[in-house]
């Protein structure tokens, strides 16, 4: 047996055998090719193939993976790209195959010649859709992901977006990568569908034969490869123990978890649309404690109206069926450009015009959506409505205004504001009084108490959600909001049940996540009283630095 | 061949969706199209020639249309440029 550490990038844990995935090895043939026009025939009629299986996968995932699978049909019907390849075939008889891929190369370079991330993303992009293209020319056979058999564990380099959309999650148990991170698509797509995952194994393609037998444990980031009975009987324990907390919260009656004293919180998730709200109700999800409405209508290029608000809104009350659906109204910024935003861009994303100053400088659109809500909770569904990057008590009496004019309030829905701006922190006590809760943004919150990029790798300890002062913040809002409002938290931190019951012992009451992980967060409020949560939290926040937080936060999931 | 110049204000500039918007309102043109910056040209139906073209925010690009609909084409584009 081996072990191989790798980014734990998904949690939980499971044992089954082996698929490797081999699909980055193609051999291009040399040519020269005799019949010219029936090879640029062929190669076109790959192309669109290729596109409208893109597109297809495209239109059956969401949020950022649909947005990768669009481009990715664009780029298959690029007329460039296929008029490099052509002339290829043409000039020199090189087979199409070889001239899709080099056409692609020569494109993927000029992209990843540029310092953006972005670009470097595009150009594993251009490769990804040629070489699919290459496979399908060549009919070499391509793992069928779709029809795996039995359960297995899949290994690969890399997972395009595409081989994802196909996966059937019956079957997958787990997901092993030799590269990747923890925001990759692999590990996203683990995350939302509760499928555990480790990515950046060093090695892992080599180590592991097909059909070896593999340990994936996606809480602490370790691949077992052909593991002795011990981690076996480990890993299984573990994962059963998470299966019947996932079985105990799906089948219960509300969206609340209680600690071994009767203390209630409750649990809900993060969902950026209907589908993965439903693959969340299957991994015990009750309520909605942030909905994403940007990632909803991304593919937009004309505002949504009130009436599709509405129809989105309604689905997703009934699907959750009296559980409380938090919606977060939209959170565009620089990054995440909409055709249909008209606001003069400033100079920083993180710190420009976004949240609910787009609103401020576009009105109709929270309007929309407020309206919708006041619909949806007429309807007596329980809904709450929240505005994202709130800094000013003015900006909050702005939107209490425009939700009391749109009959949000007397349809009876919950309001909010997100708390992620650190002078949002010292103004708890203001906002509490004029809202029905406050929700913690822990991501964002920490990227600005601390004034470092998220999307900054070299930074990322400074996004550690065990830094004092982010947890400092926690307590200080829940302290103000003194019971007025109550206190959530939606951010990945409350992902982590040492975290969870940290904020918990501090005040919290509501805590969202992604549904992967809500078993092992209502596994562990079970384990414990509140009055531990709080002896703990006291010492948790005098820590001086993140490691001694967690380590002391530990001693509640222990 | 009518152009028209135009000043790239918004955050990404032809990056992200912006291009890909870009190129498949191009695309839905029978006229061909062509964005030029500093020199460099590029078909402004290739999302991946758009991309390569690397305008940022603050550029300015010419936009060319040559075809039947090359008037309703460089309109329609500007105006969505302006507007990205």
């Amino acid at each position: 047996m081996t072990t191989i550490e790798g980014i734990a990038a998904s949690p939980g844990t499971c044992i089954a055998p082996a698929v490797v995935l081999v699909n980055d090895q193609i051999d291009l043939p040399s040519g020269p090719v005799g019949q010219r026009d029936l090879e640029v025939a062929s190669l076109e009629e790959s192309l669109e193939a290729a596109a409208q299986e893109l597109e297809h996968h495209s239109s059956e995932s969401s949020g950022e993976l649909a947005e990768v699978l669009e481009a990715q049909a664009m780029m298959a019907r690029d007329p460039e790209l296929l008029e490099a390849a052509r002339k290829a075939i043409q000039d020199d008889g090189t087979p199409a195959p070889t001239a899709i891929v080099n056409a692609a190369e020569t494109f993927a370079e000029a992209l990843a010649a540029s310092e953006s991330e972005y670009m470097a993303a595009r150009a594993t992009d251009v490769r990804d859709v040629a070489k699919r293209i290459a496979r399908k020319l060549l009919g070499s056979p391509e793992v069928d992901l779709a029809h795996l058999q039995r359960p297995s564990v899949v290994v690969a380099r890399d997972v395009s977006p595409a081989d994802v959309a196909r996966l059937d999650f019956e079957v997958v148990k787990g997901f092993v990568t030799e590269e990747g991170s923890r925001t990759s698509h692999t590990a996203i797509v683990a995350r939302s569908f509760g499928v555990p995952a480790v990515v950046a194994a060093a090695g892992v393609v080599a180590a592991v034969d097909e059909g070896v037998v593999v340990g994936v444990d996606g809480d602490a980031g370790v691949v077992h490869v052909d593991p002795d009975d011990a981690i076996i009987e480990e890993l299984e324990s573990r994962s059963e123990r998470r299966a019947r907390a996932q079985q105990e919260l799906a089948s219960a009656d509300v969206a609340h978890s209680h600690t071994s004293d009767g203390y209630e919180v409750e649990l809900a998730a993060n969902v950026g649309s209907l589908k993965e709200l439903e693959s969340a109700l299957q991994m015990g999800a009750r309520a909605v404690g942030l909905l994403r409405t940007e990632l909803v209508f991304f593919e937009r290029t004309e505002a949504p109206t009130v009436e599709e608000h509405t129809e989105l809104l309604m689905a997703m009350a009934s699907l959750l069926d009296g559980g409380r659906l938090v919606v977060r109204t939209f959170d565009f910024g620089a990054d995440k450009p909409m055709p249909f935003l008209r606001v003069e861009g400033s100079s920083d994303s993180a710190l420009g015009v976004r949240g609910i100053r787009l609103a401020r400088a576009q009105p109709e659109l929270l309007e929309a959506q407020l309206r919708a809500v006041a619909t949806v909770a007429d309807s007596g569904a329980s809904i709450a409505v929240m505005a994202p990057m709130v800094a000013t008590i003015e900006e909050v009496d702005w939107f209490v205004d425009r939700a009391r004019e749109c009959g949000v309030v007397d349809a009876g829905a919950e309001l909010g504001v997100m708390v992620e701006i650190p002078s949002a922190v010292f103004l708890a006590a203001e906002l509490a009084a004029r809202l029905d809760f406050l929700s913690l943004g822990t991501n964002d919150l920490a990227q600005y108490l601390h004034a470092a990029d998220r999307r900054e790798g070299s930074l990322a300890a400074l996004q550690d959600p065990f830094g004092p002062a982010l947890l400092r913040a926690v307590g200080a809002v829940c302290r103000a909001a003194g019971g007025r409002a109550w206190v959530g938290v939606c951010g990945e931190a409350a992902a982590d049940p040492a975290w969870a019951l940290t904020a918990m012992g501090l005040g919290v009451t509501e805590l969202s996540m992604g549904a992967g992980s809500l078993a092992d967060v209502h596994a562990a409020i079970g384990g414990t009283t509140i009055e531990n949560c709080r002896t703990v939290a006291q010492r948790v926040i005098l820590a001086e630095d993140a490691s001694a937080a967690r380590s002391i936060a530990r001693e509640l999931v222990a | 061949m009518p152009e028209r110049d135009v000043t790239l204000n918004n955050e990404v500039g032809l990056h992200a969706r912006p291009a890909a918007v870009f190129s498949k309102a191009a695309a839905g043109f029978t006229s061909s199209v062509t964005v030029t910056k500093s020199g460099a040209e590029a078909n402004a139906k290739s999302v991946l020639s758009v991309l390569k073209l690397d305008v940022q925010k603050g550029d300015t690009v010419t936009i060319r249309a040559e075809g039947p609909d090359e008037e309703q084409a460089l309109t329609d584009l500007v105006s969505l440029v302006e507007k990205l």
